[in-house]
């Protein structure tokens, strides 16, 4: 991939852009902006893990759930002030991350995605009736303590943790252990065969995408202040996450951000006219017919667009 | 006692009868078919409307359900499985977003609150001291009837020989003469159909709502996963099995745990022995 100048140049623009936004938008539309934010992170967390290594997690919000959980409980229940309760719930992730990837040493396509599915309905089962004192049960906690206040200091956070996160696995994706995970995705056995150790490659995966994914959990459940079971290991949510990096364009890291912000404010411009659950229908419809015009994403469409456009102005 | 058995052995023959679709296309086309749930909503949805609003006789509505049922599965055969051509992570991924389309479409379509259907048979009679409605007797006995015939469809026709052998070995059945391709439509059909049928059961049993697709999925994946690749029988134990813990656990520890072991055993069988416990030794 060459960098030319103007690439940085592109980007500091946007990232200034992005942090002027505030003094023109409403409240309203920087909300929708803030759960985009949140929503990339996610999808570049699944990213990391199924995008790259081809093994597709169908339990990441098994994943940010525990993240979420384990902050809210800490901070919640027990006073413990923030400074500990992140940096604890990240961890607490990749240890539960190591622990789905235990199953995963041994199994491959189907049964993998079937086995993290089957975490994620464990969890949401085992949240309601195990210590319901500590995990509010089917309710949920409400009334956690808050990061910020106000939709604009909200929006600072999300876009800086979305950035960082951004940054760094856009770095990490860069240097060989990169590429070798991009190489699993193609073809595992050649992978092996070169003298890599695939195993620790995808547990290094992993962990990386249980990190990102407990992060982004814990700082959500403090931007939002609560949390329920049913809207956290949701096949909704699920699915929102995966098709976010997939019609985005999955191998990327710009690409589950493009999804992100695509798919949050199709939902939203559709709500005046759907207002309920209804809404999936078109949202899941566009999903669908992209996903089998470009399995690569709309970054794809636009890189084809890009260079036929060039290639046109060149001829 | 006696009412654990006579219960687990009720709800088990509906298990099988959910099951024993999702198993017909993951042993013929190895395909992990994420909407098969979405059989039963349409399925119980088809039939509601048919005898509950239509007020059309039960049988014209378990009827139709099978042919709309079957038409969806020929559908999502020729619509999505054939053109991305046997890429299983994008099948999965593209049922997965059918199946949440579909139960947005219902939710379009019929509202989002829960609906109560009537019982298909009504009346409750008593089965060795356990009360036992005629609506789950009736679906577990049309389970069995309809597992039994699939059995003996699979194993004596020369189409359910077909099937097996694509099963076992794609190409090696296309040099002895099969064409693979209608082999795998037609199966996706009896899939639909079967799917659908048992929706209208497993509607009965328990209610009519959009997101009733996951629960009898997860069962369907479980039963699979437990039982192994490619065997009926299989199927049928490990339905019972499952069927058996969910009632030992509502009526012994605590009805909101029903599902935590199935998926407990899910994970244990996965990890320990990843064919399943009837399956052929390859994954």
């Amino acid at each position: 991939m060459g960098l030319r100048w103007y690439n940085f140049a592109l980007w500091a623009a946007f990232i200034g852009g992005m942090f002027l936004l505030p003094e023109f938008v409403s409240k309203g539309t920087l909300r929708t902006i803030i759960f985009a934010n949140f929503l990339a992170i996610f999808a570049i967390s699944w990213d990391v893990l199924s995008g790259r290594t081809g093994y597709i997690s169908f339990g990441h919000p098994f994943l940010i759930g525990i993240g979420a959980y384990t902050t809210a409980i800490l901070s919640k229940r027990f006073d413990l002030p923030l400074e500990y309760s992140i940096p604890i719930a990240v961890i607490v992730t990749m240890i539960a991350g190591f622990i789905v990837f235990l199953p995963a040493l041994r199994l491959k396509g189907s049964y993998f995605a079937l086995v993290t599915l089957a975490f994620m309905e464990l969890m949401y089962q085992l949240v309601q009736v195990f210590r319901p004192d500590l995990t509010g049960g089917t309710r949920g906690i409400s009334g956690i303590q808050t990061l910020t206040r106000g939709a604009a200091n909200g929006y600072y956070m999300s876009l800086s943790l979305m950035l960082a996160v951004a940054l760094s696995m856009w770095l990490l994706m860069r240097t060989r252990v990169g590429t070798a995970l991009s190489a699993i995705g193609m073809n595992e056995e050649s992978v092996s065969g070169s003298g890599l150790n695939t195993t620790k490659l995808k547990l290094f995966a992993f962990l990386t995408s249980a990190f990102v994914a407990g992060l982004g959990g814990a700082f959500y459940v403090h931007y939002l202040g609560s949390i329920a079971p049913r809207a956290l290991f949701d096949i909704n949510f699920l699915f929102t996450i995966i098709v976010a990096a997939l019609i985005g364009g999955s191998s990327t890291i710009v690409g589950p951000m493009i999804g992100a912000f695509f798919l949050t404010f199709l939902l939203e411009y559709l709500r005046p006219y759907l207002p309920g659950a209804e809404r999936y229908f078109i949202y899941g419809g566009i999903a669908l017919l992209l996903y089998m015009y470009q399995p690569k994403g709309m970054y794809e469409i636009f890189m084809q667009g890009w260079a036929k456009l060039r290639s046109g102005r060149a001829a | 006692m006696m009412q654990i058995i006579v219960q687990g052995l009720l709800l088990s023959g509906l298990y099988a009868l959910i099951a024993v679709g999702f198993t017909l296309i993951f042993s013929v086309g190895r395909i992990l078919n994420l909407a098969y749930g979405a059989y039963l909503m349409i399925g119980g949805y088809v039939y509601f409307y048919i005898s509950q609003q239509l007020g059309l006789p039960v049988l014209a509505g378990v009827l139709l359900a099978a042919v709309v049922g079957c038409a969806a599965g020929l559908l999502k055969y020729q619509l999505l499985v054939r053109p991305l051509k046997g890429d299983h992570v994008a099948i999965e991924i593209s049922t997965l977003i059918l199946a949440v389309v579909l139960q947005a479409g219902i939710v379009l379509l019929f509202g989002d609150s829960a609906k109560v259907l009537l019982p298909i048979v009504p009346g409750v009679t008593q089965v060795a001291g356990a009360s036992v409605t005629y609506n789950i007797l009736a679906a577990s006995i049309a389970s069995w009837v309809i597992l039994i015939s699939l059995y003996l469809f699979i194993r004596k026709t020369h189409l359910g020989r077909a099937m097996q052998a694509v099963s076992m070995d794609k190409k090696g059945a296309a040099i002895s003469g099969v064409n693979a391709d209608r082999v795998n439509m037609i199966t996706w059909g009896i899939s639909g159909t079967l799917g659908a049928v048992a929706g209208v059961f497993f509607a009965s049993y328990t209610q009519l709502s959009p997101s009733m697709w996951v629960a009898p999925l997860i069962i369907a994946v479980a039963v699979v996963i437990v039982g192994g690749i490619g065997s009926i029988i299989g199927t049928l134990i490990v339905a019972h099995i499952i069927g058996f813990m969910e009632i030992i656990t509502v009526a012994v520890i605590a009805p909101e745990l029903r599902g935590v072991f199935t998926m407990l055993l899910i994970i244990g069988v996965l990890v320990i022995r990843p064919q399943g416990l009837f399956g052929r030794e390859e994954i």
